[in-house]
């Protein structure tokens, strides 16, 4: 019965995405009122199949439920395992996602009324869920894979929504770039876990979440480890990926909640959290990792300071808490990342879901208060002016982050594309 | 004088299903008089080659395939596609002569390199893509026939060569791979992007074949059917906005024609991120095995092509932006979406592309056998 209400919460958004992207193939484009129907009933579903779930593992004392699928596919002697997990780390990020995304959904049936990328907006929703869905439940990394990978993709397409504007369609490129550069790590940990024995995480890290342990050791420890705080970095924008999250922001702006506030953003978190055991056995990864995080959140923490939009500043504060979360896990407080994480996911879809409104919610907070709001900031006053200065064009430069990665990365990767067509074994490029 | 086995057959069977795909998709201009003429010597020459119980049959195949390129402007192409086939004659005639086992197996593996366009020696593809129809190029292309030569007759004739020379192949091949995986992030013509795409990404084959593990050779054998498909189906849609508004060839920026043609723009988006291993696709699946064997055959040919499949799947969003994102192009007169013969064609390949990702064990279990022989030739059991 649990087996089959954990695949069964799984399915729903896929199957609508897919009902929904036949109907399309055939040419009928289904009304406004009938897509946002679908999907909210599909979400309705997914909440009431959470609440079962939780109801009958509390009611038999169950701890974790796990379901072996099989095998997807093999090849000689590799195989691709399916199975999939709800325990006491997935089923509250599962009950986030539901309860969530259905109320983002419903935000965005008047947020998205008559524009033309309506059933495309519904369309990539109901993928996201899946794909988040799949990725939390999954009892494999094989399988987390393809849930992370689709969270991935639809939160590109997203950011490329009002694609008629060339900004959002080039920042799309560069949030998919950081995205496919450090998913390089997660393929390449799930090989190391390959080596290490199974990918499967019953074998892999045998125990409850979170009194579990890892069966990996030696080098393989510290490979995957960092393997997996790559993927992780790069989904939670933390570290040298910091610099996609305020782009992700051209997106619309109930989809920047879902993806930024809520599910996409902690996706990485999630990792680190369910790889714990893994990332404490290897205290060089645990260092680094609350290294990255307590770096990120400062210089976040600065950026939000002196950003110019509410959304930039979001993101930012964001950032902040997610640098703050990597530092729970790398120091070994994953019950207290796991409540950061659901605390901060309602609080941020709040305040994105609010933000076309903030001036607004501001006139009135200043009326209730009777005009007199006090200012904020006035900590920093007691700092040198020179200091001052220097935190401030910090922030403004969004710690450097962007302007270095340009620097390393982009410009001397471009310029070995140039070189590549100008040799005269190169491909004749003209540019 | 046919040899019609489990490898022949399914690669007749999808060679055909490619062509019927390719030819449904076509515009009217690129399937009259020679482009006709270019898309049967096509079918043809592949079907002969696949089907061939020996080496005269497969390079009669081979010549077929290359025929109606004997002239035209483009030189390059043309003097490449004409030198592969000498040092396959060579090969050929040397074959059954065992004290020029060495000269018969560089010159089948030249031919290889040629064929397959692997660094140095692609220097024509790019002027094929930018200049040739693309419609029979693509099946040109997409037939593997340098792949197949090697799995049919190089490694059964000289597996002890195979097994220390392939390593050299795979090198290359992994070059190819990276530097033009490099080369497409700052290439803006679409038709460039698309050559570069297929270089990068085709190159995988050789490389998975050359891993000698069971995974990673039949992870190349996915991976060929994921490169024929989605290139194809890439290709076609590039097609037919070309044949639809000639100006996307030479107009820089955003072309903005998703507004116009949005289905054209999900099915060139499937077929892309089905190309770079998008999840629920076939390309996961290959590129999944293809990796794995990778690693373990040699680290650092299976970081190498996870590095290699990141940067083309930017520069696959890249060209995907660039075609169908930006202001609503006046330019361009109202120009029509999909149409009937197009969305059947496009249809087909994302339900291939998708229902082979969703349930990959049937076409695996086409690919098996042949994976298993050639990792047990390369292995020297």
């Amino acid at each position: 019965m649990m087996e089959a209400l954990l695949m069964a919460i799984v399915a729903i958004p896929g199957v609508t995405f897919l009902a929904l992207s036949l109907m399309w193939l055939v040419g009928w484009a289904p009304p406004e009122r009938f897509v946002a129907r679908l999907t909210s009933a599909g979400f309705v579903l997914i909440t009431m199949g959470v609440a079962l779930l939780t109801w009958l593992m509390l009611a038999s004392g169950t701890v974790s439920v796990r379901v072996p699928l099989g095998k997807w596919f093999h090849a000689g002697d590799y195989q691709f395992p399916l199975a999939m997990l709800a325990d006491r780390l997935s089923l509250p990020l599962v009950a986030m996602t539901a309860v969530l995304g259905g109320i983002a959904g419903s935000f965005s049936v008047r947020y998205v009324h008559r524009d033309r990328g309506f059933f495309q907006f519904f369309l990539l929703l109901n993928l996201f869920t899946f794909g988040a869905l799949t990725a939390f439940t999954a009892g494999s990394i094989d399988l987390l894979i393809g849930g992370w990978e689709i969270v991935g993709v639809t939160s590109v397409l997203l950011i490329a929504f009002f694609g008629e504007r060339p900004e959002p369609a080039r920042n799309a490129v560069r949030v998919f770039a950081n995205y496919r550069i450090a998913d390089i790590g997660l393929l390449l940990a799930s090989f190391v876990l390959h080596h290490g024995g199974s990918t499967l995480f019953t074998p892999l890290l045998p125990g409850e979440w979170p009194e579990q342990t890892s069966r990996l050791s030696g080098p393989e420890v510290m490979a995957a480890g960092f393997l997996l705080l790559i993927a992780a970095s790069g989904k939670s924008s933390q570290g040298p990926f910091a610099g996609w999250l305020p782009r992700a922001m051209e997106g619309p702006t109930p989809s920047s909640s879902i993806f930024y506030g809520a599910v996409s953003i902690h996706l990485g978190a999630y990792l680190l959290l369910r790889f714990e055991p893994v990332i404490q056995a290897a205290p060089a990864v645990a260092m680094t990792t609350t290294a990255v995080g307590l770096l990120t959140a400062l210089m976040a923490t600065v950026a939000n300071r002196v950003a110019t939009d509410v959304k930039t500043s979001l993101a930012f504060a964001s950032m902040t808490q997610l640098g703050l979360i990597f530092a729970e896990i790398g120091l070994g407080f994953p019950r207290l990342a796991l409540f950061h994480i659901l605390g901060h996911a309602v609080l941020r879809t709040f305040q994105l879901l609010r933000a076309p409104s903030m001036l607004h919610d501001h006139h009135k907070m200043h009326a209730a208060a009777g005009g007199e709001l006090g200012q904020t900031g006035a900590l920093l006053n007691g700092l040198p002016a020179g200091l001052r200065l220097w935190l401030y064009r910090f922030g403004l430069e969004r710690g450097y982050f962007d302007a270095w990665i340009e620097r390393l990365v982009v410009i001397p990767v471009l310029w070995l594309a140039r070189v590549i067509g100008w040799t005269p074994f190169g491909t004749g490029q003209k540019a | 004088m046919f040899r019609l086995d489990s490898l022949a057959l399914v690669s007749m069977g999808s060679f055909v299903i490619l062509w019927a795909i390719s030819v449904a998709a076509a515009p009217r201009r690129d399937r009259e008089q020679s482009g006709l003429w270019e898309l049967i010597c096509l079918l043809a020459g592949t079907l002969m080659a696949y089907a061939a119980a020996d080496i005269y049959m497969f390079l009669a195949g081979w010549l077929l395939t290359v025929w109606p390129y004997r002239r035209g402007d483009q030189l390059r192409p043309r003097l490449a596609l004409a030198a592969a086939t000498v040092p396959l004659a060579v090969g050929a005639a040397l074959l059954t002569t065992p004290e020029y086992s060495s000269i018969a197996f560089g010159a089948f593996v030249l031919a290889i390199l040629l064929r397959k366009g692997i660094f140095p020696l692609h220097f024509w593809t790019l002027d094929a893509f930018e200049h040739l129809r693309l419609p029979a190029l693509a099946l040109l292309l997409n037939s593997h026939l340098g792949g197949y030569l090697l799995i049919r007759f190089v490694i059964p004739a000289f597996p002890a060569l195979a097994a220390e020379w392939l390593p050299v192949v795979s090198w290359l091949a992994l070059s190819t791979s990276v530097l033009m995986a490099v080369a497409g992030l700052a290439e803006a013509q679409p038709r460039r992007i698309l050559g570069l795409l297929w270089l990068s990404q085709g190159s995988f084959v050789l490389a998975g074949l050359a891993t000698k593990t069971q995974e990673g050779i039949t992870g190349a054998l996915i991976h060929w059917w994921v490169v024929a498909f989605a290139m194809t189906g890439l290709i076609s849609v590039y097609r037919s906005l070309e044949a639809r508004t000639s100006s996307i060839r030479s107009r820089s920026g955003f072309q903005g024609l998703g507004a116009h043609a949005p289905r054209l723009a999900v099915f060139f988006g499937v077929c892309g991120f089905a190309l770079v291993g998008l999840p629920g696709t076939l390309g996961f699946v290959a590129e999944d095995l293809l990796f794995h064997g990778a690693l373990k055959a040699h680290p650092l040919l299976g970081v190498a092509l996870p590095l290699a499949t990141a940067l083309n799947a930017i520069t696959m969003l890249r060209l995907f932006v660039t075609l169908f994102m930006g202001r609503r192009a006046i330019h361009v007169p109202k120009i029509p979406d999909a149409l009937p013969a197009e969305r059947i064609a496009f249809t087909a390949v994302v339900v291939l592309l998708v229902f082979g990702g969703l349930a990959p064990a049937l076409l695996i279990a086409l690919r098996d056998p042949s994976a298993v022989a050639l990792a047990r030739l390369l292995s020297g059991q």
